[in-house]
C-alpha cells in the first residue's frame, strides 16, 4: 500500500479522548437508549411460559395506572421520605466527620481504622438486627441508609478535603487567617463541589439500602410495591416501578450535577 | 504599617503612593541569623542538615533576591521567614520581634499563584483585609486602591481561572500587600510564567516596590532576575545550602531592561554562575 503522507490518520468517532461534535455525541446518546429499548421490545415479544417480559405499552399503562389511583404517588412519597431523612444524616455526618478526617492527622488517625472496619460490614447484612432493635416502623428502614452510606461518605469528603492544594492553606495562613477560618473559608468552599459529587455516587448505594429495607418490612414505598405485585404475579407492575426507580435516579443524578455547576462555577469543567 | 483603626472615615485611607513608612529607611525588617534547618533522621541514617548556618537580613524598603539553583533550601529559608516552617537553630525576628508563625505582617506570593478558584480577583485582594476584621468600606477602598496599582481593574469581577498566568500572579501579589504587611515573601514568583510575561512581570514588581515602600524577599533560580530586580543578592550553594556570596547590586532603585546589557551585570551574572559551578559538597 502506498503511503499518502507522513503520520496516520485517526477516525475521529474513535480517537481516544477526542472531541466530538454535540450532534455526533446525541446522536449516539440516542442510539445506545434506542438498542436498550429494542432489546426490551424484542424479549417481551417472544416471552414466554414464568419468563414474563411486558411489553413498553402495557408497562406504560402499568406506571399511568398506578399514577392516577394514587398509589404510585403514595409509595413515591414514602420511599422519598426514608431516603431523603436517611440520606441526610449520612451526609451531614459524612461532611462533618470527613472534614475533620481529611484535614487533621490526629482525627484521621483515630477515625480511619474504625471506620475502615465498620465499612467493610455490609449494610445489608445489618437488617435483621436492625429489625430486632428498632421494630419494623421507619427508623430501622432510616437507620439502614444511614448504615449504608455514612462510611463511604466519610471517607469519600475526607479524600476531597486532603485534595486542597497545601499551598491554599498556607497562603490563607499568612492572609491572617486563623485554624477554623480556614476551615470555613478555604478548606469548606475548595470541597463544596467535590462534596456534591460525593453525595450524587453514594446516593445509588442509598436507593440500594431503601429497597432492601422496603423488600423486607415495609407497609408502603416503590419496593414495597414490588413485593407486593410479585404476590399477584403483576410483572408489568413490578417493571412499571423498576422504570420508576431508573427516572429517579438519573433526575437526582441530574439535580445533583445541576446543583454541582450552580453551586460552583469555578470548578465547572 | 498597621491598619489605621476601621472607625476612621474613608476620606482618611491611605493614598495610593508611598505610605510614610513606619520606621524609616535602612532600619532593619527580617533579621535571619545562623538559621539550621535539619530534617529528622530516617531509619538508621542521621539528620540530614539541608540549610545553614544561613545570615540573612532586609532592611526598610530593601527588595532582596535569594538566588540558588533548585535543592538549595532557598525555599526553606523563605518559609521559616514565613513562619511556615521553623527553624531548627538560629533567630529569625521581624522588627526585633521574633517570628513564631505565620501572619499577615509577612504576606507570601508562591510560583502557583494559590489564589482561592472561587473568589473573584476583588474577593481574593480582599481576604486578608476580611480575616483581619476589617469592615466592608475600608476593605473596598483598599481593594479598589491595589486593583489600581496592579493595573487589574477591568478584572474585580473575574475569577482566576479567567485570568493569564501573569495577571494571575498580580492578584498573588495584591492580595499579599493588602494587609500592608512589613515585609513580602515571594516564593519564585515568576517561575512558572513564559518568557515574555516574567520581563513584563519583572519590570511590574520593579514599578510596585518603588510606588508602595513594600520591603521584599525573593527567592529565585533566575540569575539574571535576581541582578535585575534586587539591591543585594544572596547567593545560596551546596549541601547543606549555604550563603556562599552576598553581592551588592549598584544599579540605582529604578532601572530599567538596558542594565541588562550593562558590562557590570554582566560581569555579576557570570561571577555568580562560576559560582554555582563549584562543587555541592
Amino acid at each position: 500500500m502506498a503511503a499518502e503522507g507522513r503520520g496516520r490518520r485517526q477516525s475521529p468517532v474513535l480517537r481516544i479522548r477526542s472531541e466530538l461534535p454535540m450532534r455526533w455525541r446525541a446522536g449516539l446518546a440516542v442510539g445506545g437508549l434506542a438498542f436498550v429499548f429494542l432489546l426490551w421490545v424484542w424479549e417481551s415479544s417472544r416471552s414466554s411460559g414464568a419468563v414474563i417480559v411486558p411489553s413498553p405499552a402495557d408497562t406504560w399503562k402499568a406506571v399511568t395506572a398506578a399514577w392516577s389511583s394514587g398509589q404510585l404517588g403514595k409509595d413515591f412519597g414514602a420511599s422519598m421520605g426514608r431516603i431523603g431523612l436517611g440520606y441526610t444524616i449520612s451526609m451531614a455526618i459524612g461532611l462533618v466527620v470527613g472534614l475533620l478526617m481529611g484535614s487533621f492527622t490526629s482525627i484521621e488517625s483515630a477515625v480511619e481504622a474504625p471506620v475502615a472496619f465498620l465499612r467493610y460490614i455490609p449494610a445489608t447484612a445489618l437488617t435483621p438486627l436492625l429489625l430486632l432493635w428498632l421494630g419494623i416502623g421507619e427508623s430501622p428502614k432510616v437507620t439502614l441508609i444511614v448504615l449504608g452510606t455514612v462510611f463511604f461518605n466519610t471517607l469519600m469528603v475526607a479524600d476531597v478535603v486532603r485534595a486542597v492544594p497545601q499551598e491554599l492553606i498556607k497562603v490563607s495562613y499568612t492572609l491572617g487567617a486563623g485554624r477554623l477560618a480556614v476551615l470555613r473559608k478555604v478548606i469548606l468552599p475548595h470541597s463544596l463541589p467535590g462534596v456534591i459529587d460525593v453525595a450524587r455516587i453514594n446516593l445509588a448505594a442509598g436507593w440500594l439500602m431503601l429497597v432492601v429495607a422496603e423488600l423486607l418490612a415495609a407497609q408502603s414505598g416503590l419496593a414495597y410495591r414490588i413485593v407486593q405485585a410479585q404476590r399477584f404475579h403483576q410483572v408489568d407492575i413490578m417493571f412499571a416501578m423498576l422504570i420508576v426507580f431508573g427516572v429517579i435516579g438519573v433526575a437526582s443524578d441530574l439535580v445533583l450535577r445541576w446543583l454541582r455547576n450552580a453551586a460552583a462555577p469555578w470548578a465547572r469543567p | 504599617m498597621t491598619l489605621s483603626p476601621p472607625e476612621s472615615p474613608p476620606e482618611l485611607a491611605e493614598p495610593i503612593t508611598p505610605e510614610p513608612p513606619a520606621t524609616p529607611a535602612g532600619t532593619r525588617k527580617l533579621d535571619m541569623v545562623r538559621v539550621i534547618k535539619t530534617f529528622p533522621a530516617r531509619r538508621k541514617a542521621k539528620p540530614v542538615v539541608a540549610v545553614g548556618p544561613v545570615d540573612i537580613h532586609v532592611d526598610q524598603g530593601e527588595l532582596v533576591c535569594i538566588v540558588g539553583t533548585s535543592g538549595c533550601g532557598k525555599s526553606t529559608l523563605l518559609n521559616i521567614a514565613g513562619g511556615l516552617e521553623t527553624a531548627t537553630m538560629g533567630d529569625v525576628s521581624v522588627d526585633g520581634e521574633p517570628v513564631i508563625g505565620p501572619g499577615p505582617d509577612r504576606g507570601m506570593v508562591f510560583q502557583g499563584y494559590s489564589l482561592y478558584p472561587w473568589k473573584t480577583v476583588a474577593e481574593n485582594i480582599s481576604f486578608g483585609l476580611e480575616c483581619q476584621g476589617v469592615d466592608r468600606a475600608r476593605r473596598a477602598e483598599r481593594v479598589k486602591e491595589l486593583l489600581a496599582i496592579m493595573d487589574l481593574v477591568a478584572f474585580a469581577d473575574r475569577l482566576p481561572k479567567e485570568l493569564s498566568g501573569g495577571m494571575r500572579q498580580r492578584v498573588a501579589i495584591a492580595r499579599a500587600l493588602a494587609p500592608e504587611p512589613d515585609i513580602l515573601l515571594l516564593d519564585e514568583p515568576f517561575g512558572s510564567l513564559d518568557a515574555q510575561t516574567k520581563l513584563a512581570m519583572q519590570e511590574f514588581l520593579l514599578l510596585v516596590w518603588q510606588r508602595t515602600g513594600a520591603t521584599i524577599l525573593m527567592v529565585t533560580h533566575d540569575v539574571e532576575e535576581a541582578l535585575f530586580l534586587s539591591q543585594r543578592v544572596y547567593v545560596m550553594h551546596g549541601r547543606p545550602g549555604r550563603v556562599v556570596e552576598v553581592v551588592d547590586v549598584p544599579f540605582g532603585r529604578s532601572r530599567s531592561t538596558q542594565v541588562k546589557r550593562s558590562p557590570k551585570f554582566l560581569d555579576l551574572r557570570d561571577e555568580i554562575q562560576e559560582l554555582f559551578r563549584q562543587p555541592l559538597d
